[in-house]
């Protein structure tokens, strides 16, 4: 057997010990970030597939959250149908607009493509706004509770092993991706166009098919969260905030590798919900300070360690090999 | 093997490539010169995919090509190395040179040890771990050949291989690109360095503003009178050479 590199190692541990935190802890609190940790590292690995894995860095992935978020909404507040069909038909709705923002990668690159991704999810965040009688516009979408699985009414331990589901899922592609024809493509892909045209891969479809597939998991997450959370409303799930969270914990936790994601959603979510919890507490005057010190911190990461966490620990490694070498 | 017919390029209002035809017969080593902008690139680019000429038609292996996307000629047999050279440079020598193995062999396993073959032929053993962006400019042209190489072509465009070289590069790549060439692997050679190309090319073709202005052997052109005009200045010494 192949000795498994210290990054899988630390995935196992961080997903093990998430499948294990409702047998040690009954807290709600703890439960509910465990869940937000995995779900938004989940949506962050597959905003990583297009974005670290095939370098097509996107600020418009909110678009899909949202499209997936709205569809289960939608299907059991407006229709009485199981959120899963909702999931379903946002997945497909998704994968037509993720062939659209992936037939713009070939037309736009660099930031000329992350700027049309967000003005492609400004134009479904003012389409649900203003489409009164089918989104209910901007009051939101209040999604009825129904105890059960197939209408996704669970209780906290339920959403955490269908989101570590998720998770495992996404961890997994990227693994894949790491390791495989397509994935070694894509990273050609990502490093030159024109060599990898050169080379015989078709690079156009290479990167329509990454926006796409991470177009479908960010549905899947968007649609989950909103039966999670009860609540959909078109500021904040078609928001630029949601598509910066994506591509930031990618980044912090390092772009392009399976962990990060993971690792940057660990970090970035515990750091909001520890500020938020510490400070809200705090006067009147003083309720957004937990947005200034998150920012300072988002700021300093990227000042000192822009090549993410997983990126750091590579350069630890090596410093150390050389000094036992 | 190759036949272009009249082919024509125009960028707006400049014609980068004028009604060039060609032949290319397989086992060839046929070398182009000319001065900068004369084309020699275009050309390239033209007979790749990677622009669509105006004008012409380009015939590979009996089967026209024109208009093809780059990836399409690649894989049915004709490829080219880029004079800028563009590794992959975030990912190890071993690995770029794999991703051009995977085009004929779907499994990576098969691709690495192909890649493998392919690194050691072209002398780049010692450097398949390092990051293609870490290599001096010497080895990194000679990455740009050996992943090109993996993909297996039949017929290879060598974009200015030598271009910023010293002599013992120099010496070296040369002799990968005989090594290569015995290998079964047509050849077409943009260079500069006109030493090497007298001893290499079998067959040379001018381009001077776009257009063919001679053709034939390296001994023939050595004594054109408007290779010499338009570029060589003077009289090549073959001896020398």
């Amino acid at each position: 057997m192949t000795r498994l590199a210290p990054d899988r190692w630390a995935a196992i541990v961080l997903f093990v010990a998430a499948a294990a935190t409702p047998l040690v802890v009954h807290d709600t609190f703890i439960l509910d970030s465990v869940i937000l940790i995995l779900l938004w590292g989940s949506l962050s690995a597959a905003w990583n597939v297009a974005g670290g894995y095939a370098g097509q860095v996107s600020l418009g992935h909110a678009a899909f959250f949202g499209i997936g978020a709205y569809a289960a909404a939608l299907m059991s507040a407006r229709y009485a149908q199981s959120p899963w069909v909702g999931l379903g038909a946002g997945v497909v709705l998704s994968i037509g607009a993720g062939g659209m923002i992936g037939y713009l990668s070939n037309r736009l690159r660099g930031p000329y493509f992350a700027l049309s991704t967000i003005a492609f999810a400004e134009v479904l965040k003012i389409v649900a706004s203003r489409w009164r009688g089918f989104t209910a516009g901007s009051e939101g979408v209040p999604v009825p509770f129904r105890p059960g699985f197939w209408t996704l009414g669970l209780g906290h331990v339920a959403w955490l092993y269908l989101v570590l589901g998720l998770a495992l899922v996404c961890y997994g592609l990227q693994v894949y991706l790491e390791r495989s024809r397509v994935g070694y493509q894509l990273a050609g892909v990502r490093e030159d166009e024109d060599a990898a045209e050169a080379l015989g891969i078709a690079t156009r479809r290479r990167k329509v098919q990454a926006v796409v597939v991470s177009a479908a998991l960010t549905s899947m997450g968007g649609s989950l969260w909103a039966q999670y959370v009860g609540f959909v409303d078109p500021s904040h799930v078609f928001s630029i905030d949601l598509s910066v969270r994506f591509a930031l914990n990618s980044i912090i936790g390092g772009m392009g590798t399976a962990l990060g994601p993971f690792l940057g959603s660990l970090l970035i979510t515990s750091l909001e919900t520890y500020l938020r919890a510490t400070f809200s507490g705090i006067q009147a005057g003083f309720t957004g300070i937990y947005l200034i010190i998150y920012g300072v911190v988002l700021i300093l990461i990227v000042r000192f360690a822009p090549e993410g966490v997983t990126g750091i620990a590579a350069r630890w490694r090596t410093r150390r090999d050389r000094a036992h070498a | 093997m190759l036949t272009l017919e009249s082919v024509t390029k125009r960028f707006g209002g400049l014609t980068a490539v004028r009604a060039v035809s060609l032949e290319v017969r397989r086992g060839d080593l046929l070398g182009i010169i000319g001065p900068n902008g004369a084309g020699k690139t275009t050309l390239f680019n033209v007979i790749a995919g990677y622009y669509r000429p105006e004008e012409g038609r380009i015939v590979f292996e009996g089967r026209e090509v024109t208009g093809l996307p780059a990836h399409a000629i690649s894989r049915l047999g004709l490829t080219r190395t880029f004079q800028i050279v563009k590794p992959f440079g975030n990912l190890s020598v071993a690995d770029n040179v794999m991703i051009g193995a995977l085009t004929r062999l779907p499994r990576v396993r098969d691709a690495r040890v192909e890649a493998e073959r392919v690194i050691a032929l072209c002398g780049l053993g010692p450097h398949a771990a390092a990051r293609a962006r870490a290599l001096p400019i010497g080895l990194r042209k000679r990455l740009e050949v050996a992943r090109a190489l993996a993909t297996r072509p039949r017929l290879l465009l060598l974009d200015e291989v030598m271009a910023g070289l010293n002599p013992s590069e120099l010496t070296g790549i040369i002799d990968l690109v005989r090594r290569v060439h015995a290998e079964g692997v047509t050849l077409i050679v943009i260079e500069h360095v006109m030493a090497a190309m007298m001893r290499l090319a079998q067959r040379i073709v001018m381009l001077h503003h776009g257009e063919k202005i001679a053709e034939g052997t390296p001994a023939e052109i050595a004594h054109d009178r408007r290779v010499i005009d338009a570029y060589l200045g003077d009289e090549f010494n073959l001896a020398e050479a």
